[in-house]
């Protein structure tokens, strides 16, 4: 079996890394949210920041979870494999990253309300006595810097593996450090006095993960209704859309031929619809060789199906094709 | 910003932490500390043997006003004491007519929606038979205040 549901080598690499990159950063994020829950203390703005370190932790579980799944090879139960579990998962983390920036609105936004003032005493160890404010800066500032780097590190994974958990996990990330930098600037603003520096700063920053939440949902969503296949944070039809029409179009005994793909996570499921020429009636190897050609133009096309018809579904073909199909039939 | 910019970030702040303490830093929003030393420190004491109590004349004792008064006194603030009942005197702390409130405060009590409790002073065998911890009740969200406090209980020596 050329793998309908196993990867090549090179992206089979990149696989291993991301897993191993995942695994790296359950333990550090577990780490961080252990040392931030220590802190904490009785401080109920503290708390919550530990809860929300805490949902960091979920884009990373479903992501070794579904890659776990989409491990598992095709079976007439399964007849298009295990893949979608990436979708699913794509999901979860995008409405972990809503439901963080939704936390961090609302948090920030009743505290203005109600005019919290953040109380914030001393912190004394050894025998030295510092403001605790200073403290809370200094593991911000520290627990920040994990998540910035494994942030970048999925990113650039998360791209050629055409995982958009992955991509997911990597706007957590972001969400993370961002929220840390919010925190250092608020904490630094109540040191000066400023009472509501705290809730205005969680508010700039939680409005751009509301953002990535929102658009990783849409995105999920599309794809799990089945919707073109599109790019990594783009609606744009992904390329191989073109260039699998193009191979079908390129045969010299198809006629008009269409597509539709749909992305089921890492790879996609793709149909080519073709009318062969007037008079032409393709043989079962003609048929065969076009699929290959299909299934050979990328790993992501692997599960390809050729259809030969007499008409091209009506609201498959684009606007631009229909004017065309309409004259030959 | 890079990672490397981050790193010097944490350095430089590990360098500059001793050097800024209240009332510059941290401040109070609404000024307190500033207002108390040289003037008016105004307590609210709620009678609580052996931590507080309080006279038919009104005049307050105890191991906690003894702390106050020696606190008050190295910022060089004049006490003002009220006596009354602890949920009167929390009200009027949340309405800022108080800076500080006392009265064997546990640091498990509900007031912190009303109040900032400091760390705890001491420790000793609750009602119930359990520790308990020993805070008192500072103006909410004044951290040079709170501080300054807190600053003289570690340096008396008064940590459980």
């Amino acid at each position: 079996m050329s793998g309908h549901t196993t990867l090549p080598e090179h992206e089979r690499e990149l696989l291993h890394k991301a897993v191993r990159l995942q695994w790296v950063s359950l333990f550090v994020m577990a780490l961080v949210v252990t040392s931030v829950g220590l802190v904490a203390g009785q401080s109920q703005a503290m708390r919550t920041a530990f809860a929300e370190d805490a949902l960091a932790l979920l884009p990373p579980i479903v992501f070794l979870v579904g890659v776990w799944r989409t491990g598992k090879s095709r079976d007439p139960d399964h007849p298009y494999g295990h893949h979608r579990a990436i979708g699913a998962g794509h999901l979860v983390a995008a409405v972990t990253l809503l439901v963080l920036g939704a936390s961090l609105v609302w948090n920030g936004a009743s505290g203005l309300v109600k005019g919290e003032h953040p109380p914030i005493g001393v912190f004394s160890f050894a025998g030295v006595t510092v403001w605790a404010g200073w403290l809370m800066i200094v593991v911000m500032a520290i627990v920040m810097v994990p998540p910035m780097i494994l942030g970048r590190l999925k990113m650039k994974l998360a791209r050629p593996l055409h995982d958009k958990v992955l991509s997911a996990d990597a706007d957590m990330n972001k969400a993370d450090w961002t929220t840390g930098a919010a925190t250092i600037a608020g904490v630094t603003g109540i040191g000066f006095g400023l009472w509501w520096a705290d809730s205005v700063a969680a508010i700039l920053v939680s409005l751009s993960i509301l953002w990535d939440g929102w658009k990783n949902i849409r995105e999920a969503v599309r794809d799990l209704l089945d919707a073109r296949a599109s790019e990594i944070d783009s609606a744009e039809p992904h390329p191989l859309v073109d260039k699998l029409r193009d191979e079908a179009d390129r045969t010299d005994w198809v006629d008009r031929a269409t597509v539709r793909v749909r992305d089921m996570g890492h790879v996609f499921h793709s149909e080519v619809m073709v009318v062969p020429r007037r008079g032409v009636d393709p043989t079962v190897d003609q048929v065969e060789e076009l699929r290959r050609r299909c299934q050979e133009l990328d790993w992501k096309t692997d599960d390809t199906v050729v259809v030969v018809m007499h008409h091209l579904p009506k609201e498959l073909v684009p606007p631009d094709q229909s004017s065309t199909s309409g004259t030959n039939t | 910003m890079g990672t490397r910019t981050w790193l010097a970030l944490v350095a430089a702040l590990l360098v500059l932490l001793p050097g800024c303490t209240e009332p510059d830093f941290p401040r109070d929003p609404e000024g307190t500390l500033l207002r108390a030393m040289g003037g008016e420190l105004r307590v609210g004491v709620s009678e609580n043997p052996p931590h507080t109590e309080v006279a038919d004349d009104g005049s307050v004792s105890g191991e906690e006003v003894e702390i106050i008064q020696g606190w008050a006194d190295s910022i060089g603030a004049e006490v003002a004491w009220s006596d009354g009942a602890e949920s009167v005197l929390m009200e009027r702390l949340k309405l800022g007519e108080l800076d500080i409130v006392i009265g064997g405060l546990a640091s498990d009590s509900p007031w912190t929606t009303h109040a900032a409790l400091t760390r705890p002073y001491a420790e000793v065998n609750g009602p119930d038979g359990k520790p308990s911890k020993l805070v008192i009740a500072v103006l909410m969200g004044e951290n040079a205040l709170q501080s300054s406090l807190e600053r003289f209980l570690i340096s008396e020596g008064l940590e459980p």
